[in-house]
């Protein structure tokens, strides 16, 4: 009953962040717009709604490229998920993204395979890979004790590099203005769920497919366990018997695995060519749905739907507004400080805690009464 | 190919192109040296360096002053690591994720205010004048003597104040009682606050400091490295100087020489890049591989160091 | 004694803690001017408590304190450091990488020129000290490469440097050599002579009785007494200090103890500290037998337990359970070997606060067969498993989905036993398992160690409660400064005979300790 309550108090103390967060967007808003108040409509129901001679619609295509954004950003949301529950700072989602959709895009030009497949297996080819690179933070934290934050940083400017090197001076079409691979064979195309331009694909669902498989992982296996368990205390997971080095690696080799297929599923769905040619962004991202989600994979996708969402009010916003697109950095910011904030409102958690206690302690004396001495369920 | 390398690299001129390059890298990797000292990890040091860039340009911009501006960029820095302070001191807001916050703020926010300011995107172009630049001197005796006078006159104001803080820095934490106090904390804040030291007080003052450093950093770069301001310029110099910081124990000499290592790496990278058949991206890796390796090693030599008969694990 | 007389006056001070410990019951303390005045008794008899209030680092239930006369109440350290009082804690509070000066004048750093340390003064001011205190230190020498006494010195001064006129030192002599021992005791009589008034907290009844004035001895929480030094004898102070009100009565059969299942031999270990913690130990539990051991805390129990579960490697000697040597192995394989662990520190090493009931209960043995089917994890397995357990164990909460940090301290240790006796052990390890939890929860776990040792588990249980040790074990080892004082397996033991060889006053010949070894 009082985890309900305490439940309630979280959740009530999540919206006061987002709350929070939103207020310092509008105020940015309101001092640098000439159109305030338009704006912020935008901002907040323009992706739902559309406004079109007077009357309110439904805008099914802006929901579909809602969701559509969500795909990338559900994978390294994921990542981080899984990285950030063995307590592991692994920022290197960002490279693995962009290294995953390199990989997926090239084999999406030149492997040959005549059906379906052929994004599928490109897709876990890239998947495989980064995984492997991700060995690289990992390993050096297990055996050397090398801090995977500044050697995952370090990697994805490495990743970007050599990415770049082997599309400009390999993979380039010089037909093209800019730098950009060959066209996809249309077998590698991942195929589209809705008409139109939305680039809602078959990748949304594998990403759902993923969100599910990643919750049965961390909470209905032995890996997630010990990796959950790991993150919480790494004495206590030593002294039980749990192989820490080990584990340690694995979460983050998942974290590389899902941000890799992340990327090329998002190079592979939503474009003809690859032509990332910087880091994409989805990482950092990821990290704010890990946050927002509380490390929890269930609820990545509404985290991610919310960013995206957010996002794309943000983009209608400067389209139809003068307030720049990065709004959305600065909201993510702000979402991160508050959500993460522990202090946060801790007043009101202090109050909560000792009222439930008191009627804790009031319930164990009528058992007592009763007769009992043991109780649970 | 290897030859004309040797050739390019021994030239004054050369060495001249590494103290400047060095110069923002040593910046935040001060910046680096200080927060930790007293126990904070300050990992918002690019995001800083993103804004205080900004700002420092902006306001030399608006008041045609670069002196202003600089001073600006330092101010900015000390409000944004006092931000990261109160995110993490006081609402407990672990002090990576502000730090990661600070960052995401740097990349897109500072987007943001620059059209919000000027109406631009994404770059300064023509804002610039030359009031606006950190001035070069020319120091009068040096610059006489034959290659040293190459190498050591000619700098801008900013790339000398570089080098002189390191000595400035040396001598605040280890010949001021302030710099005393945030040693004690960061070692062992117990023993400090057993002596009416108050920890809190200290670690504020640090991270102040540690991004007021940062944005002296970010000014150099807006305001004389590239003569303007981009986004994505700085590209993970703040990354950069987490990790030189490690490799020079954390002190500000050794922060000093592995800085100058990186932009060591980073002045090759310019010359190799001009040679014949060479890629240019695989050359800008240099100094992020250079980093990792300087990392791994220094990983290596403390791992040989470590206590073998005590193999209990630290508490959480 | 007239009032004046009295630098300190401590009167009715109660302290309970959150948890509902109450570790100062009423205590009456006070300290003549210019006088030693030791404060002794077992770990949990509450002398550190009362000393904490003393300094400010706690604040009392109840209870005043008049210092020099003069009522106040210390909201921290600081305050009382402005009254006088100073403390030399028993873990150094000082900086490792600054210099002896630098310690010392922490927080209140001479200047000049405004901005800059003054390090000749500070150098001066310390020697100038030091001289005055008849305490000589190097000013310069880097803290972190002086001895443990050296060490001592400086806290010692730090605190005269500050005014103090009072000094408080917590268990000053337990990282000292003997030469150093004497040469602080030195120190102190100097200080003494000076006029200063020194609060001497310890359990070494020799270094007592050579160095201080009066003795007050503290057990269960209250004062048992205030005496003069000379006009009582050790065997005395260690009846008062360890003796039993309550006798706590276990029933058990008589142990019947089969093959070796754990044996220890010759183990040597230097600690972190430097300190030669274990001293050429040579033991053996037997399957069917409580081994108990007993001592003051602080000679050497905790390093051996580590040894035994891994987590320290013994310079010297080995380890075998069944056989099979246990040194060097990790903790998946000890376990494997049929050994359970319940750990003194059970927040770091006994539970994942966060986490639930049931994955703290099943964290040894989630991997097993029965609870995994292919990747995935047998729920019900896991459910029914640790649904018997909470029944087993009596462990008293809402479901097994709740976060286990929320428990209280007994029911806590009820999971974590609960974990580790439901594992078919060959060998158990208790430390202090019933440290700091109530009393229904305390009889459960006794009981059933007591049960099963006589299924055939063999046990060592370590406690520094007396009482507990004495009544469980089958055979008893006294630890005495990192080597085996005392075995005893007739069970004819008491309080008195305890404290004597626990606190350093007897000593077996070679050959009966010897006894203590079955291999």
């Amino acid at each position: 009953m009082h985890d309900r309550r305490m439940r309630f108090f979280n959740l009530a103390r999540g919206a006061a962040a987002i709350s929070i967060a939103l207020l310092v967007a509008m105020i940015f808003i309101l001092i640098s717009s000439k159109t305030p108040w338009t704006a912020m409509r935008y901002l907040l129901i323009g992706p739902l709604l559309s406004f079109h001679e007077g009357a309110v619609i439904f805008n099914a295509q802006y929901l579909y490229q809602v969701l559509a954004a969500t795909i990338p950003i559900i994978f390294t949301g994921l990542a981080v998920t899984v990285m950030f529950s063995a307590n592991q700072f692994n920022l290197a989602g960002e490279g693995c993204v962009l290294a995953g959709g390199f990989v997926g895009g090239v084999l999406g030009v030149y492997l040959n395979i005549n059906s379906g497949w052929h994004w599928v297996v490109s897709v876990l080819i890239a998947t495989a890979v980064c995984g492997v690179i991700m060995l690289i933070p990992a390993l050096l934290k297990v055996k050397l004790g090398a801090s995977e934050m500044v050697t995952s940083l370090m990697l994805n400017f490495i990743i970007l590099y050599v990415v770049l090197h082997y599309l400009n001076f390999h993979f380039a079409d010089r037909t093209k203005g800019a730098t950009m691979t060959k066209e996809f064979k249309p077998t590698a195309i991942i195929p589209s769920l809705v008409a139109g331009n939305s680039k809602l694909t078959v990748g949304f669902i594998v990403a759902i497919a993923a969100t599910i498989l990643v919750a049965l992982f961390m909470y209905r296996t032995r890996w997630g366990y010990a990796i959950r368990m790991i993150g919480i205390n790494e004495s206590f997971s030593l002294y039980s018997g749990m192989n820490v080095g080990w584990t340690i690696v694995l979460a983050q080799v998942i974290g590389g695995m899902l941000s890799g297929m992340g990327g090329s599923i998002e190079v592979l769905g939503r474009y003809q060519t690859y032509l990332w040619r910087d880091l994409p962004g989805y990482g950092w991202v990821g990290i704010t749905i890990a946050i927002l989600a509380k490390n929890n994979p269930i609820y990545v996708p509404l985290a991610a739907f919310f960013i995206a969402y957010l996002n794309k009010g943000c983009l209608l916003m400067s389209t139809y507004c003068d307030v720049p697109v990065e709004m959305i950095d600065i909201i993510q910011a702000a979402i991160f400080l508050f959500f993460a904030a522990e202090q946060f409102l801790s007043g009101y958690r202090q109050k909560l805690v000792v009222k439930t206690t008191q009627e804790d302690l009031m319930k164990l004396d009528v058992n007592q009464l009763r007769g009992g001495g043991k109780s649970h369920a | 190919m290897l030859e004309q390398l040797f050739q390019a690299i021994f030239k004054a001129d050369f060495l001249f192109a590494v103290m400047r390059i060095t110069a923002p890298i040593l910046f935040a990797t001060l910046a680096a040296v200080v927060a930790e000292k007293a126990g904070v990890v300050n990992i918002g040091l690019e995001g800083t360096m993103m804004i205080t860039a900004l700002f420092g340009f902006l306001f030399a911009y608006w008041t045609q002053s670069w002196v202003i501006g600089v001073l600006g960029a330092a101010l900015v820095g000390a409000l944004l690591g006092l931000m990261m302070g109160f995110f993490s001191l006081k609402l407990k807001t672990d002090i990576i994720l502000a730090g990661i916050a600070v960052n995401m703020l740097g990349g897109g926010g500072t987007i943001f205010l620059l059209n919000m300011f000027t109406g631009l995107r994404g770059n300064t172009g023509n804002l610039v004048t030359p009031n606006i630049l950190i001035p070069t001197i020319k120091i009068p005796l040096i610059d006489k003597i034959p290659i040293l006078g190459e190498i050591l006159s000619g700098h801008a104001v900013l790339t000398y104040l570089a080098f002189i803080f390191v000595f400035l820095m040396w001598v605040f934490l280890y010949k001021t009682p302030v710099g005393l106090n945030i040693r004690a904390v960061g070692e062992n804040p117990d023993a400090a606050s057993s002596v009416g030291v108050s920890v809190l007080k200290v670690k504020y003052i640090a991270i102040g400091l540690s991004g007021a450093l940062a944005g002296f950093g970010g000014a150099f770069m807006s305001m004389y490295y590239s003569q303007g301001w981009n986004s994505g310029f700085v590209a993970g110099r703040g990354f950069i100087a987490l990790a030189a910081r490690a490799m020079g124990r954390g002190e500000p000499v050794g922060g000093m020489l592995s800085s100058l290592l990186f932009g060591l790496a980073q002045a090759l990278r310019t010359k190799v890049s001009g040679l014949q058949g060479v890629s240019s991206y695989l050359v800008s890796l240099i100094p992020y591989a250079t980093t990792l390796l300087g990392l791994v090693l220094y990983s290596i030599s403390l791992r040989r160091k470590e206590r073998k008969h005590l193999i209990r694990p630290v508490k959480p | 004694m007239e009032q004046s007389e009295l630098v300190v006056q401590m009167e009715g001070i109660t302290k309970i803690y959150p948890n509902g410990i109450a570790a100062n019951r009423e205590v009456d303390f006070s300290v003549k001017s210019g006088e030693i005045h030791a404060l002794i008794g077992e770990n949990g008899a509450g002398k550190s408590t009362l000393m904490k209030i003393l300094f400010g680092l706690e604040k009392p239930t109840e209870g005043s304190i008049l210092v020099k006369g003069e009522a106040v109440s210390f909201a921290s350290p600081i305050d009382a450091i402005k009254k006088g009082i100073g403390m030399v804690h028993q873990h150094f509070m000082l900086v490792p990488s600054l210099t002896v000066a630098e310690n010392i004048v922490l927080g209140m750093a001479p200047r000049k020129s405004g901005l800059l340390i003054d390090y000749k003064e500070a150098v001066e001011l310390t020697l100038a000290n030091a001289e005055r205190f008849n305490l000589h230190v190097e000013p310069t020498a880097r803290v972190a490469d002086i001895t443990a006494g050296m060490k001592q010195k400086v806290e010692i001064l730090k605190a005269l440097v500050r005014g103090a006129q009072v000094l408080i030192l917590d268990e000053p002599t337990a990282v000292l050599t003997t030469q150093e021992t004497a040469k602080l005791f030195e120190e102190l009589k100097n200080l003494k002579d000076q006029g200063f008034t020194i609060i001497f907290i310890s359990h070494k009844l020799n270094e007592i009785k050579e160095l201080t004035d009066r003795i007050t001895i503290m057990r269960a929480g209250k004062s048992v007494g205030v005496y003069d030094t000379d006009s009582i004898n050790e065997q005395e102070i260690s009846r008062l200090m360890v003796g039993r009100d309550v006798i706590l009565q276990v029933e058990k059969e008589e142990a019947r103890p089969q093959e070796v299942v754990l044996q220890v031999q010759d183990v040597h270990y230097v600690n972190e500290w430097s300190k030669r913690a274990l001293d050429g130990v040579t033991f053996s539990v037997r399957s069917g037998e409580i081994v108990g051991i007993a001592g003051v805390e602080g000679n050497g129990q905790r390093e051996l337990v580590d040894i035994l579960f891994g987590l320290r490697l013994p310079e010297q000697g080995s380890v075998t359970v069944a056989g099979e040597n246990l040194v060097g192995r990790p903790q998946a394989k000890i376990r494997e070997l049929g050994v359970s662990y319940v750990p003194e520190d059970r927040m770091t090493f006994g539970i994942a606060h966060t986490a639930s009931i049931e994955e703290n209960v099943i964290s040894d043995r989630f991997r097993q067969k029965r609870f995994n089917r292919g990747p995935l994890f047998r729920m019900q397995e896991l459910h029914k498993e640790s649904d018997q357990l909470i029944l087993d164990y009596s462990v008293l909460c809402k479901a097994r989905s709740q976060e286990v940090g929320m428990l209280s301290g007994g029911n806590i240790q009820k999971v974590v036993v609960a974990r580790e006796f439901s594992s078919s052990p060959i060998l158990i390890i208790a430390d202090q398992p019933t440290r700091g939890i109530d009393v229904g929860a305390t009889e459960l776990i006794r009981k059933k160690l007591v049960d099963l040792s006589r299924e055939g588990a063999a046990v060592l249980l370590v406690s520094a409660d007396l009482n507990e040790v004495m009544e469980l074990s089958d055979s008893l080892i006294v630890l005495y400064e990192g080597k085996i004082a005392g075995y005893f397996d007739d069970g004819q033991w008491d309080d008195v005979m305890m404290g004597e060889y626990m606190l350093g006053l007897k000593h077996q010949s070679q050959e009966e300790i010897e006894r203590a070894s079955y291999a």
